[in-house]
């Protein structure tokens, strides 16, 4: 089951596009409000793939409305009246952040007793671009990378002098004696360990009090 | 409650696990299973009917009587997709121009009717007929060129039928009639059929003790009568749905011991009705369904052991096939046809007929062979339950009666048995290479004798389904929910529904007790839905609720009456602890048990009645198995926040309509006294408000839409979901005011100055969650060392959703980042938004309709919880909130580390004799 998660920024690609009409019935003004999917790839390639049972609810204080996913990839809500309403986009596979919308009243046309509704959507929750430089790790990983790329270029722009002098400091490091010193090898106490000898039950110390046994076992064993 | 503070760590490590997918690819179908169902199909709304018009293969469509719309292959019985549907009167649909074909939608109002025609392709209002009256509107009709409303004129008891004709093209009314003079129609029931899309609709009515029909064709003025045979006790009408079909109709008459069929025909010049032939009366139920190929309509009857092809011209018996129902008994009471005249020769017939059996399945019969069972009466699920699956009973038994006799006979006794048991070795031998092998290759050992038996992970168990049909389900939870036994348990009229209050498993027995709302029991064994004992339901409703009580004979489920009345009971019966039940008016009452001799009544010893205005929506509580690993929180500073576990607490919401506002209660059920409250503003009561509760927490969700306290420029709108913490004090280390006793009475408050009663500390944190949820239900394991999740159905997107515990936690700092010592403790800031992630949906891609409820079962391992969720669809699987931690996944390859501990060893064998003999050389050759 691979499952793409949209949950950022591709909530304003559902862009409602409102159209005028009058319910015979009604007595006020309604609205119908058409919500499309484009088709955002990477994650999104081709919104008809979307599963059958996709659907959105438009929702507010004491009102629930609910639209299909269309053939041509639209949700369709008629006879929506004013009022301020939750968009949420319901799908098995893909998850779609909330939107707002405002049904709001344009302006009203006196003479034949009717008002001009408009639409508008937003985010319900905005993320700021600066809020992610609040986190540690990438304030940390920020500095470790300024350093990085920083500071060949603060070294080759110093004086020779300086330069010398910060080499030298650096050569005094005890950290880099010690290291150095582990690479050059030759005061390793694990460098002349005698594997065989080890295995064949004598040591360095004990060779001499031993005897021979030790010493021909060993000896026999070069010989082969 | 106070237990040890041992297993705190284990809990601690169960809440760091970060949370990840729900179900892994190749986990989906081998953990979970999906009855993909869409309710028993009516007779009136289930046709076959080619998609498109190319197409040779036709689907099998229906509106069930759950409101589910679907199409099923009839070649293979899958189901092709489903959709509720609700506040649907009648289809039917109209030619109109080339191509398009309109639908008419009849609606009932408030003393109106109202009939729409929509488009077709956009389902647009193309025209709209509204009437005032007090008509109970029926149905909807058409011929080629005009519209009839069929309703009914008059009071109840005495109606009139009466037709409204309309124009197809505007919807204006032409004509109204008024059929009959006499108001003989006595109600909604009476009135059979109103026929549609024919040549010559007709609409038939009987009396109401079925001695007469009536037979009007719609545009017509007059109606003809035609005697029913004795003993009728229901009648139904078959008629072709083409409009190109010959007007001929079958009336087919039950009787209580058989059923018969007559058919009429119709004269399209003179409107007159004749019947043309009668069929036989044959014994035992059977069904009619009717088929047409172009102008020919064919008749196909099943009886109970036969299927036979009529045409509706003669009454000669076309094709005639025995009914081969396999080894249950199918009893078809309703179903649907298709017949196809072979090619090629003269009087060659196959008939496929799809049928709604008595035991609420559908099954398609293929020229008198089952093709294939779906278990539509699994759909309306109102009760279920986990079920350990018994253990053999014959070894108990003998086991008992090895200990009860002297030694002697007992060691007869057994080696007798022990020879016995000789005869199952070779079989157990033989299926040694299959269960190493599916050992090996990670698949489930398949029980082929299919006998259930238990396995150590406590996987197996199955859950007992009881429909509003009245129908019984044992499922194999383990084995693909695979049916183990179906079985009706009551004969539930239609129109009403088993109302079942309370199931009770006895693992000792293996017996399951169902207790319905109407005075009604059922007792039945749980491996084999053999039912014990039964009452079935009596006229009213006596029963309010039932409860799981602990008496002196162990743990009883006992009825609660209507009003909340229980009734005198027998000491050894009568609960130990306080039962709370609802009044008369809604108000929640604890019940004590008072002993008086032999017998015990109830004496009410709180009631908490929610103030003025306010209205019980939901109530909740702890579940019966809810295990406490740990009775405080290390926090990262390694102190303790100790958790308030008194488990006599109960979880209230009450809404006010009209403040709008919800209150959500925390009672004590000892006293009933309130522990804590919490008042939100701004809720939808039309939406659904639920709550849910487990250890020391609850959660409740609703719709709330308000502008927030300390920002009055912000706003909030939409479902929440609100978790609240109860700890024994706001300080970490601190006990309380109880402090380390070891004991405590809610009935005795301590004497402390701030106040009588021991309050918990609550911490509460609320989220929004991005869809809504319903059937709140928290995961169950062992030992509760396990984290839990919260289950909750999505009603929207129809899956189920598991809620981390440890996203849905109070104490998740705000407005700032988590300090070391809080994210030790896997805590994470908080965010108010709660996006429901397609990962942690449990039921990932599958389509789940119409979840009622979910209920979950511990396993025998701790990690894992089983779940089992009904309503429409039935779905079961399960989840590891902590994952598999004391399982091996299917990943691991058992394969490697078996061939290296062999490779290792035939590498030691090896190697042995050569560094043996190596090693005496050494010794033995002399140096050099």
């Amino acid at each position: 089951m691979h499952l793409t998660s949209l949950l950022l920024p591709t909530l304003l690609a559902l862009l409602p596009t409102p159209t005028l009409s009058k319910h015979h019935h009604a007595p006020h003004t309604t609205t119908t409000i058409t919500l499309r999917v484009p088709a955002l790839p990477p994650h999104l390639p081709n919104p008809s793939l979307l599963p059958p049972s996709t659907r959105a609810t438009l929702t507010t204080l004491g009102a629930a409305l609910s639209a299909p996913l269309s053939t041509a990839n639209t949700f369709v809500f008629r006879n929506v009246s004013r009022g301020s309403y939750l968009v949420d986009v319901h799908c098995l596979t893909q998850a779609f952040a909330p939107l707002r919308l405002d049904v709001v009243v344009l302006d009203v046309d006196a003479e034949r007793g009717e008002e001009k509704l408009g639409v508008q959507a937003w985010e319900t929750y905005r993320v700021s671009v600066l809020s992610i430089f609040k986190n540690p790790i990438i304030l940390l990983s920020m500095v470790s990378m300024a350093l990085f790329f920083g500071m060949p270029k603060l070294v080759e722009n110093m004086d020779p002098e300086m330069r010398a002098e910060w080499e030298e400091r650096q050569k005094e490091n005890p950290m880099n004696a010690f290291m150095g010193a582990a690479s050059g090898g030759n005061s390793n106490p694990m460098g002349n360990f005698d594997m065989a000898a080890f295995l064949a039950g004598s040591s360095n110390n004990n060779k001499a009090e031993e005897g021979n046994g030790g010493r021909a076992k060993v000896e026999g064993k070069k010989k082969r | 409650m106070r237990t040890h503070l041992l297993p705190a760590a284990a809990a601690l490590l169960a809440a760091l696990t970060p949370t990840a997918h729900a179900v892994f690819r190749d986990e989906v179908g081998h953990i979970d299973y999906h009855h993909l169902l869409l309710g028993l199909p009516q007779r009136e709304t289930t046709f076959l009917h080619r998609p498109r018009r190319a197409d040779r293969a036709s689907l099998l469509y229906t509106l069930s009587d759950v409101g589910v719309v679907g199409a099923v292959n009839p070649a293979a019985g899958r189901c092709c997709g489903g959709r509720v549907v609700r506040d649907l009167e009648v289809m039917e649909m109209t030619e109109s121009g080339p191509g398009r074909k309109d639908v008419l939608v009849l609606f009932e109002e408030v003393q109106q009717t109202v009939l729409r025609r929509l488009n077709a392709e956009d389902g647009s209002v193309v025209w709209e007929f509204r009437e005032v009256t007090r008509d109970v509107p029926l149905q909807v009709s058409t011929n080629v060129e005009k519209v009839f409303v069929v309703s009914l004129k008059g009071v109840a008891g005495a109606y009139n039928l009466k037709v409204s004709v309309l124009d197809t093209l505007t919807g204006r009314r032409v004509d109204e009639m008024v059929i009959g003079t006499k108001a003989d129609v006595h109600g909604r029931e009476d009135v059979m059929f109103v026929g549609a899309n024919s040549a010559a609709p007709v609409v038939a009515w009987t009396d109401s003790s079925r001695q007469t029909l009536w037979v009007n064709v719609l545009g017509t003025k007059t109606r003809q009568e035609f005697p029913l045979p004795e003993d009728t006790v229901a009648v139904e009408i078959h008629a072709p749905h083409l409009v190109q079909s010959q007007p001929h109709f079958l009336v087919h008459s039950r009787t209580a011991t058989g059923h018969r069929g007559e058919v009429f025909h119709v004269d399209l010049k003179t409107n007159v009705i004749s019947k043309a032939y009668s069929l036989p009366l044959l014994r035992g139920p059977g069904s009619f369904s009717t088929s047409s190929d172009g102008a020919n309509v064919y008749f196909t009857r099943i009886t109970e052991d036969e299927v036979i092809l009529l045409s509706s011209q003669s009454h000669g018996v076309l094709a005639r096939w025995p009914l081969k129902a396999g080894d249950s008994k199918a009893v078809a009471v309703h179903g649907v046809s298709e017949v196809i005249k072979k090619s090629g020769h003269e009087d060659s017939y196959a008939v496929r007929a799809a049928a709604v059996t008595d035991t609420d399945d559908w099954i398609l019969i293929r020229n008198g062979e089952v093709a294939w069972t779906r278990p539509e009466g699994m759909t309306g699920g109102v009760a279920a339950t986990f079920a350990e699956i018994p253990e053999s009973e014959d070894l108990a038994r003998s086991l008992e009666a090895e200990a009860h006799s002297n030694p002697l006979q007992a060691y007869i006794h057994r080696v007798k048995r022990h020879i016995n048991d000789l005869q199952y070795l070779p079989a157990w031998i033989d299926s040694i290479p299959i269960r190493i092998m599916s050992s090996i290759r990670g698949t489930d050992a398949v029980s082929t004798t299919g006998k259930l038996v238990r396995d150590s992970f406590g996987f197996h168990k199955l859950a007992i389904l009881a429909t509003k049909r009245g129908m019984l389900y044992g499922l194999d939870v383990a084995n693909n929910g695979r049916i183990v036994w179906s079985k009706r348990a009551f004969e539930i009229p239609k129109g009403s529904k088993w109302d079942v209050k309370g199931i009770q498993v006895h693992d000792s027995t293996g017996q399951i007790t169902i207790l319905g709302a109407n005075n009604d029991f059922v007792v039945l064994k749980g491996d084999t839905g053999e039912i014990i004992e039964a009452k079935g339901p009596s006229g009213e409703a006596t029963t309010q609720s039932t409860a799981l009580v602990d008496t002196y004979s162990g743990k009883q489920l006992i009825r609660i009456g209507r009003d909340g009345k229980i009734g005198e009971l027998p000491v050894y019966q009568a609960p130990r602890q306080t039962v709370v039940t609802r009044g008369a008016d809604g108000e929640v009452k604890g019940v004590v048990f008072v002993a008086n001799g032999t017998s015990s009544y109830e004496s009410v010893s709180w009631i908490f009645t929610p103030p003025q205005g306010q209205r019980i929506v939901h109530i909740a509580s702890r579940p019966a198995h809810d295990a406490v690993a740990s009775i405080g929180r290390v926090l990262g500073d390694r102190t303790v926040k100790y958790k308030y576990l008194n488990p006599n607490t109960l979880v209230i919401a009450a809404v006010d309509d009209s403040t709008r506002a919800l209150t959500v209660y925390l009672l004590d059920t000892v006293s009933g006294q309130i522990l804590s409250s919490s008042k939100y503003d701004g809720v939808d009561l039309t939406k659904p408000i639920e709550c849910a509760m487990a250890e020391n927490w609850f959660v409740c969700t609703f719709f709330g839409q308000y502008t927030l306290r300390d920002n009055a420029a912000q706003s909030l709108k939409g479902y929440q979901i609100v978790v609240s913490d109860l700890y024994e004090s706001d300080e970490p280390n601190n006990r309380g005011p109880l402090g380390d006793a070891d004991t405590f009475s809610s009935l005795d408050p301590v004497d402390v100055p701030t106040g009588g009663v021991t309050r918990p500390a609550v911490v509460s944190q609320s989220y929004i969650l991005s869809a809504p949820v319903s059937a709140l239900q928290v995961t169950q394991t062992r030992q509760g060392i396990t984290s839990r999740q919260v289950l909750a159905y999505l009603p929207e997107s129809h899956g189920i959703v598991g809620l981390p515990r440890v996203v849905l936690e109070p104490r998740r700092p705000v407005g700032r980042d988590p300090t070391p010592a809080e994210a030790e403790e896997g805590l994470i800031k908080y965010h108010p938004a709660l996006e429901i992630d397609p990962k942690s949906v449990v039921t990932h891609e599958r389509d789940v309709l119409g979840v009622e409820k979910i209920i979950t079962a511990p396993a025998i391992v701790e990690s894992t919880s089983l779940v089992f969720a009904y309503g429409v669809d039935v779905f079961g699987t399960r989840v590891a909130p902590s994952f598999l931690f004391d399982i091996l996944g299917k990943g691991f390859n058992k394969v490697a580390l078996v061939g290296t501990v062999v490779a290792l060893f035939a590498g030691v064998l090896m190697l042995a004799p050569v560094v043996r003999r190596k090693q005496i050389n050494l010794r033995w050759r002399a140096p050099m």
